[in-house]
This record gives C-alpha cells, structure tokens and sequence, in this order.
C-alpha cells in the first residue's frame, strides 16, 4: 500500500496512511517518509499500537539512535525503559505516578519551554519519533512550530543580522528559565554549552530555518541580556500562532519530527494522571558551528 | 474646547482599551473636572494618549500630582546622585543616555539593567504596593522601532475558562526585580541595594478599586506562587503571560516627540521593543503614581 499524506496545517505537518509499523518497514517506504519529513516537517501516524522493540526498529530505519542516558538527570537503575529511549512520561521506575515535587518531574517541565531536541549537543538531533501510550484527557498537546516559516518570515534587516550569529545551548540554561537549578556538580559537567548557528540550511532540501531553543543562554560576541532578550524576541516571532500546529494526542499516536526546521513544546495537563510518552530521537550527523577549543 | 477620548483599540467585545485624549493642554493647571475626565478615562480605557504636549520635567511632575503621590524610581534609589542624568529621582530616566548625554556603550550595566524593560511588567509590582498610574513623556523618539506595547489585564482575565479562573483566584505570587533581571542572565545591583531585591507578595487576581472589574496581575518581576514548586509555578505564569499577551489583548504604541501616554499598572502590562540603541537617541521620561494599598496582607506575610 502507498504512503498517503493529509496535510494537518496550512504551513507544514502532515498525517500518513498507508503505513503499519507494527511490521517491518521497507527501505523504499522510509525514503518516503524521509521525503515527506523534508516537506512537512511533522509527521502524525495513527493508531499505531507498537511495541518499544517496534518503535526501536523503525526509529533506526532514519540512522543510529542518540542514546539518552548522560544527557539527563535520571541515573542508571533508575529507568522505566530501554537507553535509546527518552522517558516522557510522568511515571518512575515503578510506574507510579511522580510526586509532585519530584526532581525529576521539575526538571521535565523544561518541555513547556520551546525548545529544539538536543541543541544542547554539539551533533544535534536529526529526528524525535514520540509514541503515546497513554494520553492525558485534558491538556498535554505537543504543539511544532515551523522554523522554516518563521525565517522566511523575517524582514531582510533581520535575516541580514541574524546570517552568521552563533549561539550557546545547555540544559542548564532553559532549566534555570523556570529557576530549576538544583543540579549536581557531575549533572552541570555534562550540560557544558555547545555552539550552534541561529540560522540552519536543511541538507535535504536546502531551506533555511531559525535554530531557536529554550537551551539558548548566550550569543557569541553579544552581552548576554541583550542576546537573551533578543533571542525572546525572535522565538515569539517564531511561535506566532500561524506558524504553530498543535497536536491533540490519541492513543497509539506516533508523531515524526525534524529538529532541524521545528520547534516544539507540551501543554500543561494534570499530572496527577498518567501520560506515558515514549521517545525514539534519531542521531544528526554534523555539527552546525566549530566548537569552542577551550571549552 | 471640552475633553474629548477617541477608542484606539476596538475590540469584538465592545470593552474599550487605549484611548486618545484631545481638548486639553497638560502643561498647565487642571480643573477639577478635567481631573475627574481623565481618572474616569483612565477607568475605561486603562492606556490614555495624549498627542502634541510639550512638557518640561516640573510640569510633567505638576500634572502627574493630580493624580496622587510620586513614586520614586528603583534604579534612582540604587544609583549614585553623580551617576544619574535627571536631578529628581521622581522622574525615571527612561533613555539610553549617560549622565553627560552620550550614547550608552552596548555592554554598559546600566544598559543591561534597562533590557528587563523588553520583557512584560507592570511598574513597581516588585514593591509591596505597586505602582497606580504611570506616565511617560517622548522627548526624543528614534527613527525605527522603539515602540511601547501595553496588554490589557482585564480581557485577559476575561477570556479565561472557568476552572482556570477559579484555580488562580486566591495564588499569591512573589515579585522582585531580581527575578526578571535573572531572566535576562543580568544579577549585578551593586553592594547596599540587597533590601530592595527582597521579593513581596501579590494576588495573581486583583479588583480595580473603581470598576471592580477583575485583572490579571502578572509581570516579568514574578518569582514563584506561595505553595508551588518554582518551575512549576514559572511554567504556570509564562503560560498566562503567553495568553495575557496574545495579539488581540495588545496595542502598539509608536511615539511620536512630545506624546504623553498614562497607563493603569493595576490593569495593564507593558514592554518596549528594541530600537538600534546604539545609533538612536530614545529620551523617554516617567513619572508613577504610588497605589493606594497592598493586593496582599504584607502584615500577614510577614508575620510567617
């Protein structure tokens, strides 16, 4: 069966039939959906009821996996799941449901913030593939916001400006944002600030996009207020209601995301239910801007 | 020729906000009824502008005396007198000049101090009783950009749904301006200013004391709600805020030299966009009206 797709939003994201990746997926389907991915940016399968080893199969098709242990707080033996996957759920261990002033869960509402998946990484992510086994009823929309659109937005003053900015992304700085800053010492060595360009060109299909992110703390040669404040200015530009889709989950939704040309975020929900969220995010190849050598 | 105020912000809900006020010259003394048009403006309106008025500093403290008391300006208080361009602290300095009337260098503290003003606030609400009215005079405007936009509190509240009105009825949150600074990665007040970056509390809902309409307090200055866990509570507000700010709540002022604007703190946010502040002059100056009463039992608060 072909691969169909419904446009969901007037600027980008789509839904895509004709697929079942409860079975294998051939290679000419995912050089498919790699094609669509280059148009749309978002992509939403329904009614996908996978397993973990499903979405892991799939989620490779796209290249290696980023693995996520180190780049969070949660520790070894303290994992609901399989290493490769993010844990974007509000369960622990045990399944239970994360107090409310549970570390973790405090650190996890950086998702609220919009935000780009591992910025924060020299190589950052190419694609996030999130399933969701168990929804909220009320709120917990994921909503994209579509970088592409945004920069071809921009007044050409602006782009002018914007062309060769470089700027510094770490988790500790979109934590600090909602004044989360209980990390320990080891925690803070592995967010040390990696180098990213503001403005991207997708290797696929050549468009620019804004490379925003609430892991943004500082701009290479910017004092760092005037670089945060301008930076908040351009993410509001970016997230303007005409460049936002939002997506309203049901169960055994799974949505592919290009970090490269979106942004994203979650709504707010009642955490005193279960939203059991599973995240596959596929490795990028290259690095956006040269390191810092001291750093 | 009578006082006459023209709505500058239609909205679908027919609830006037942003008004512009002719027939009145502010530099000289007011009646008693001109008084009373512009307080009874200010209640409907919330955001007056009044176009053509060419004010010195004493005549623009004269006129904003009718309106109550002066407040005096935090960065004044935390400045040394040789280091301040206005002789009276009544009056903020709402520039980009230094003390002699040069351009501000782009890493100068007091440059990154003023930044916090691009984020949405309202004046003095890191005091225990904000700030009532604020005033504020264009002297010199620059060419682009620069504009000050207000929000209108009162239809933001309104437009909320019922059960997030009722959760937010009774929060009470923290303000400092420690916290918006923070925001902005700027934390450098200078030895002696602790005391005046100690956090107060307010209600997140606040009843106009004339209208008894219903207005979300919020404001860059906030720090957290009493009873929630920090991010959770910032998450929280930076969504109001997000709501609260939304196009249709959101009016643009673009100066023009010798435009007067008063505003509402109690009903309104505001915030300036960036101008190229380091080629063009902006000379804007304010004056603030101390408010009548706490939104919250500082007594109480600090009796914990």
């Amino acid at each position: 069966m072909a691969l169909t797709l419904h446009p969901l939003h007037p600027v980008f994201a789509a839904e895509v039939g004709g697929v079942d990746l409860t079975q294998p997926v051939a290679p000419e389907t995912i050089a498919a959906i790699e094609a669509a991915a280059a148009v749309h940016a978002v992509l939403v399968f329904r009614d996908q009821r996978i397993t973990d080893d499903q979405q892991l199969d799939f989620s490779r098709g796209f290249g290696a996996l980023e693995e996520t242990r180190g780049t969070g707080i949660s520790k070894p033996g303290e994992q609901r799941l399989h290493p490769a996957f993010a844990d974007v759920s509000n369960l622990d261990i045990n399944n239970t449901i994360l107090a409310r002033d549970n570390r973790r869960r405090l650190y996890s509402l950086g998702n609220m913030l919009w935000h780009s998946d591992s910025s924060f990484k020299a190589v950052p992510a190419k694609y996030s593939l999130l399933s969701g086994r168990v929804v909220a009823d009320r709120g917990g929309d994921t909503e994209f916001a579509d970088m592409r659109a945004a920069y071809d937005a921009l007044d050409d003053a602006t782009k002018a400006e914007v062309e060769d900015l470089v700027c510094e992304h770490s988790l500790i700085y979109s934590r600090e944002t909602l004044g989360f800053d209980d990390l320990t010492e080891a925690e803070r060595a592995t967010m040390r600030p990696v180098r990213q360009r503001l403005v991207r060109t997708h290797p696929a299909s050549g468009s620019k996009s804004l490379y925003l992110a609430s892991h943004i703390g500082k701009m290479i040669g910017w004092p760092v207020p005037e670089a945060r404040a301008f930076i908040r200015d351009l993410t509001e530009h970016a997230t303007q209601r005409r460049f936002v889709y939002a997506h309203h989950w049901r169960p055994f939704d799974l949505v592919l995301w290009d970090n490269r040309t979106t942004m994203h975020r979650v709504r707010r929900y009642d955490a005193t239910q279960v939203r059991d969220m599973r995240r596959t995010t596929v490795a990028g190849t290259a690095e956006t801007a040269a390191q810092d050598a001291a750093a | 020729m009578p006082i006459s105020i023209r709505p500058l912000h239609p909205r679908p809900d027919g609830l006037p906000f942003v008004g512009e006020v002719t027939g009145i010259d502010v530099s000289r003394p007011l009646t008693g009824d001109e008084v009373a048009a512009i307080e009874a403006g200010m209640d409907r309106h919330a955001v007056l502008v009044v176009r053509d008025q060419p004010l010195t500093d004493e005549q623009q403290c004269v006129f904003s005396r009718n309106f109550g008391e002066l407040e005096v300006t935090l960065i004044g208080q935390m400045t040394r007198p040789e280091d301040r361009r206005l002789a009276s602290i009544e009056l903020g300095d709402i520039s980009n000049l230094d003390p002699k009337g040069g351009l501000r260098a782009r890493d100068d503290g007091r440059r990154m101090y003023a930044l916090g003003n691009r984020l949405w606030h309202s004046d003095a609400s890191f005091r225990a009783v904000g700030a009532g009215y604020s005033l504020l005079s264009a002297r010199v405007v620059p060419g682009r950009g620069g504009n000050t936009e207000f929000a209108d509190m009162r239809a933001a509240y309104d437009a909320l749904d019922n059960a997030t009105k009722a959760e937010i009825e009774d929060l009470v949150t923290e303000h400092s301006i420690a916290f918006s600074r923070a925001q902005l990665g700027f934390d450098n007040y200078g030895p002696g200013n602790e005391d005046k970056i100690r956090p107060v509390r307010h209600r997140l809902v606040r009843t106009h004391p004339v209208t008894g309409r219903k207005s979300l307090y919020l404001s860059a200055h906030i720090g957290g709600i009493i009873g929630w866990p920090v991010p959770e509570a910032l998450g929280f507000i930076r969504d109001l805020t997000e709501h609260a700010t939304q196009p249709d709540f959101v009016h643009a002022h673009v100066w023009r030299v010798n435009d007067l604007v008063i505003w509402d703190n109690r009903t309104t946010m505001h915030r300036a966009r960036r101008y190229n502040d380091l080629r063009d002059v902006r000379d804007l100056r304010r004056t603030s009206i101390k408010g009548a009463g706490p939104t919250f039992a500082q007594v109480l608060a600090a009796a914990e």
